[in-house]
């Protein structure tokens, strides 16, 4: 994988000519499947098919039937992780190289002139783990009784909600549906393969109705039934789960369209193993017909702290995984301990830009600090007085080389003025170039001081029990700083009261990692003010954009051309014209440097048993693509 | 006269639990931000953004947007009528959740209490009675290693010196086979076979402190008159020791039964997170952590509760075993 770079397609049509007619050969199915067609539990292979399945072709190799795939889940609230290796089941998926998104639950669409109207075609014949059909009642479902609702939502969640205006839909024909936005909306299919988009197709409707109070009038008296619920939609979620939390994963009844699904209780408190069975209406194929997925079992025990996951890891109880263990400090022990565990070391490209990126905070509610901080050669001296090869040999084992921000080199998108100016180490002209600034007077220490006559201090904070390699950063930055007479006083801090000190704009600096390596028009926060909690070098800027101008604090001038420019890259449908709109604004925020970074983001590292084949050797490791669905483990099968 | 004070004490403990849920709120109400702000934390850190409309939406569903006597009333008033609410992390009902730890945490508890007195009772007599002797030396030097080792450090070591040098499974307290697995004679083994590294790296401290209690009170009791003038009778040497000044030296065992009861929940939290021991006490701790207020309030409660009855268990105990204590 060298070139990625995410966003809505029409190239997507393409990955049509993968679908053969699968009725030209007859499907094959699971051994256990079968025995289950033979007791006459279960509708012949054919019969749960759609009858149009999707074909994927398997990575390496057509694969054997069996097995379990053993994870571990890291103690409470790791859900995502379940949800990762099941694979969102969105309408669209990200293609395994994170390139562009292909259908995934619907066959294929086909977007109007303007990008504002987008019509799925299902699979006709698909059936929810339960054996019933999915149609486009389920999508009409979501949209009419539940985005729409405003007990379900008092706010439309903003994915779905452009100019003001929640989508709608319009149901063509039992497979087909349109979804409809009051403006255009470029980047939606794109969206619709983020992790945490498949509400359109994750209630079935056959089932979740039933939680509805349109579909049963009856529903308070299930209401009151059930512990702790209070209202319907309460229930709803209970029951039928919802996107982003572990109730998902704890109801078996609940027909999904995953690979497998969910036996036993699940994963609720109580839960020391989350155990998932193959989904026996699964609707892909491998080109040889096998109704996939291979491998029969997921079993993800859970382990509350993350050293004992290395310790399982290295024992050769966990088949693939690098979450909650990805850190490059294992490395060593993982090799160490590789041949008698029967593994192998996964390597993960990491889709972060840097390890460390500072925000200076240009909103600082100081002016003396705003003024400083504001200067550009102020900025440009703080970062050619960093050592970065220090950093990296001294905290990060040598494994990345000095970087600023933005998309990493293999990207499609990447801007070496911003990712690699002033990475060189100079404290010379650093020193020039501060006074030259004005911050020429010194204290008796050395340190500079500012025009009121304080002295040139920086208080910062970190989030030091989940990234303690900051604080170590941090420590040396501190020393190569003294060299041109600037004071830094460092603290760590819990992380809630990290987050609130940064939307309260009381900080002078934060620090973080860059995303938006690989993933760079998905976060753009470090290069437009427009995420509330995580654009740190200007929240005020950020309450302004998303308020419409009525919060906050407007913008520098560059800043209010590149949000708009942003605005025209999420209405543009053309890739190559929203492609280089985000090449200007890299280029604005390139000539601005607001931000300073340490490392380019080293690659991580995984354990995946060398039994088990069909898994890339490469394989991004991002939330925005979340690692390992898009290779589809559905496909990963062990040999002998 | 014993029913009275125990029905007393029971009296007292409604106006005291009430306190204690009204600090038990305010507590957890304490640190800057509410449970949202710890998602949403959390979700920074896997580079996920929130947008406002959920957030609002999320805020409201949690009652967090209103003001705070409103959430501890609608709070309290539920607890009246026994619904714990709803866990706002786990979105799944708290009294589920909190069952569903209780059963092993108990029974991890008491095989540790029955451990830790089956280790120290003899040690602790022997060494005492045996004042200065090698065993004595032994014991206290080993006693002194238990209690200055961190329960968490020794756990640690003794499961990588399993991983890597016996190929043993660790962590849990089921094998994977018997994890979901209904109980059963098999399964009962299979939990005797994990039980025993959790209950020995629990117990260690424990039991080195009742070593060294016991040895103490024992000697205190050794060179009283009475000693002298049972054996001056021909007492046998054993039973001497045992029906009188053990008797009496006993009482810090008794004593332990009210600390025993909280444990449960919040004992060797960071031992039971190392170990991956579906307890009580990592499942708490994340609820304070999460901010997680009607989890977090009902363990708060819970361990309260279980406080003031196991002192008052400790309290009758001791009533009924040295006459010398009185109830009034």
């Amino acid at each position: 994988m060298t070139k990625s770079w995410p966003v809505a397609s029409l190239a997507a049509l393409a990955a049509g000519a993968l679908m053969i007619p699968v009725a030209a050969f007859a499907a094959n199915e699971a051994p256990m499947l079968a025995e289950r067609v033979a007791a006459g539990d279960l509708p012949p292979v054919d019969e749960r098919l759609p009858n149009n399945p999707e074909v994927v072709t398997p990575y390496e190799a057509v694969g054997a039937y069996g097995g379990t795939l053993r994870r571990v889940l890291g103690g409470s609230n790791d859900h995502n992780s379940i949800l990762r290796v099941v694979s969102p089941q969105g309408l669209t998926r990200w293609k395994a190289d994170f390139s562009g998104v292909i259908p995934n639950v619907a066959e294929s669409w086909t977007t109007n002139e303007t990008g504002s109207e987008f019509t799925f075609r299902l699979r006709e014949g698909m059936r929810w783990s339960d054996g019933h059909p999915v149609t486009a009642d389920d999508i009409m479902f979501y949209v009419e009784d539940l985005l729409h609702n405003e007990e379900f939502y008092p706010n439309a969640p903003a994915r779905y909600v452009v100019g003001g205006e929640p989508m709608t839909a319009e149901k063509i024909d039992d497979y087909t549906v349109t979804l409809k936005f009051a403006a255009p909306y470029g980047t939606f299919l794109t969206e619709l393969a983020t992790p945490l988009a498949q509400e359109p197709v994750l209630w079935a409707k056959h089932y979740c109705s039933q939680f509805h109070p349109t579909y049963n009038p009856d529903v308070q008296a299930m209401v009151d039934a059930t512990e702790a619920v209070e209202d319907w939609p309460g229930l709803f979620r209970l029951r039928c789960g919802e996107v982003e939390a572990p109730n998902r994963w704890a109801n078996a009844e609940r027909p999904t369209l995953d690979p497998w699904v969910v036996v036993g209780d699940g994963y609720d408190a109580g839960a020391t193993q989350v155990v998932m069975e193959r989904n026996p209406y699964f609707w892909q194929v491998d080109t040889d017909g096998n109704q996939l997925p291979y491998i029969d079992r997921l079993e993800m025990n859970v382990a509350q702290d993350n050293q004992a996951i290395v310790l399982e890891a290295i024992a050769g109880n966990i088949d693939m995984q690098r979450r909650r263990i990805s850190g490059l400090a294992n490395k060593p022990v993982f090799a160490e301990n590789a041949e008698s565990g029967g593994y192998e070391i996964l390597d993960m490209i990491n889709s972060n830009s840097n390890v460390m990126a500072i925000h200076f905070n240009h909103t600082h509610k100081d002016p003396v600090m705003r003024e400083l901080l504001r200067n550009r050669d102020v900025r440009v001296a703080l970062s050619l007085a960093i050592d970065r090869e220090e950093i990296i040999d001294i905290v990060y084992q040598g494994q990345g080389e000095p970087w600023q921000i933005g998309p990493r080199p293999t990207h499609v998108l990447y801007n070496e003025q911003l990712g690699r100016q002033h990475t060189e180490y100079d404290p010379d002209r650093a020193n020039e170039l501060l006074d030259a600034a004005g911050y020429a007077d010194r204290d008796g220490e050395g340190y500079r001081l500012l025009p009121d006559g304080r002295r040139l201090t920086f208080n910062v904070q970190y989030t030091g029990i989940e990234q303690p390699d900051w604080g170590d950063a941090l420590e040396i930055i501190d020393e190569q700083w003294e060299e041109i007479g600037v004071d830094l006083n460092i603290s760590s801090v819990e992380r809630s009261i990290y987050y609130s000190r940064g939307e309260a704009n009381e900080h002078d600096f934060m620090v973080w990692g860059a995303p938006g390596g690989l993933d760079p028009t998905l976060s753009p926060r470090d290069v437009l003010a427009v995420h509330p909690q995580a654009s740190w070098f200007a929240i005020p800027w950020t309450r302004w954009y998303l308020s419409g101008g009525s919060d906050g604090e407007e913008p520098s001038e560059t800043m209010v051309e590149r949000l708009a420019l942003y605005d025209a890259f999420k209405q543009e449908a053309d890739q190559e014209k929203a492609l280089d709109i985000f090449r200007q604004i890299h280029q604005i925020a390139a000539d601005e440097f607001e931000i300073i970074g340490v490392s380019l983001a080293p690659n991580l590292v995984g354990v995946v048993n060398t039994n088990l084949r069909n898994v890339p050797r490469q394989i991004p490791a991002s939330w925005m693509y979340p690692d390992p669905g898009p290779t589809l483990p559905q496909t990963y099968y062990f040999a002998n | 006269m014993i029913w009275r004070y125990i029905i007393k004490r029971i009296f007292w403990m409604v106006p005291f639990l009430f306190a204690v849920s009204v600090v038990a709120f305010l507590l957890i109400q304490a640190p800057p931000g509410d449970y949202l702000t710890t998602y949403i934390a959390k979700l920074g850190e896997s580079n996920e953004v929130l947008d406002q409309a959920s957030i609002d939406n999320l805020r409201q569903r949690f009652g967090l947007d209103q003001p705070l006597y409103v959430q501890y009333f609608k709070w309290v008033g539920r607890l009246l009528v026994g619904d714990f609410g709803m866990s706002f992390e786990w979105r799944q009902p708290v009294s589920d959740l909190l069952w569903s730890r209780m059963a092993l945490t108990i029974c991890l508890s008491f095989a540790t209490l029955l451990f830790t007195w089956a280790v120290a009772f003899p040690i602790g007599v022997y060494s005492a009675v045996k004042k200065y002797s090698i065993g004595d030396y032994v014991a206290t030097t080993i006693g002194f290693i238990g209690l200055a080792t961190p329960n968490f450090l020794l756990a640690l070591v003794l499961m990588y010196i399993g991983v890597v040098h016996f190929g043993t499974d660790v962590g849990g307290l089921f094998s994977n086979e018997y994890k979901n697995a209904p109980w059963s004679w098999g399964k009962f083994v299979d939990l005797m076979q994990h039980l025993w590294l959790p209950v020995i790296v629990l117990g260690t401290s424990a039991t080195a402190s009742l070593i060294r209690i016991m040895r103490a009170n024992l000697l205190d009791e050794l060179n009283k008159p009475y000693v002298d003038t049972a054996r001056a009778k021909g007492l046998s040497e054993f039973w001497l020791i045992m029906k009188y000044p053990v008797r009496v030296a006993l009482n810090p065992f008794i004593s332990t039964i009210g600390w025993v009861l909280p444990n449960l929940v919040s004992g060797a939290v960071v031992t039971a997170i190392v170990l991956s021991l579906p307890t009580a006490g990592p499942l708490m701790l994340q609820a304070l952590l999460a901010q997680d207020m009607y989890l977090a309030g009902a363990f708060v409660l819970l361990l309260s509760s279980l406080t003031v009855v196991g002192m008052l268990i400790s309290d009758i105990l001791l009533v009924l075993l040295d006459p010398r204590v009185k109830y009034d």
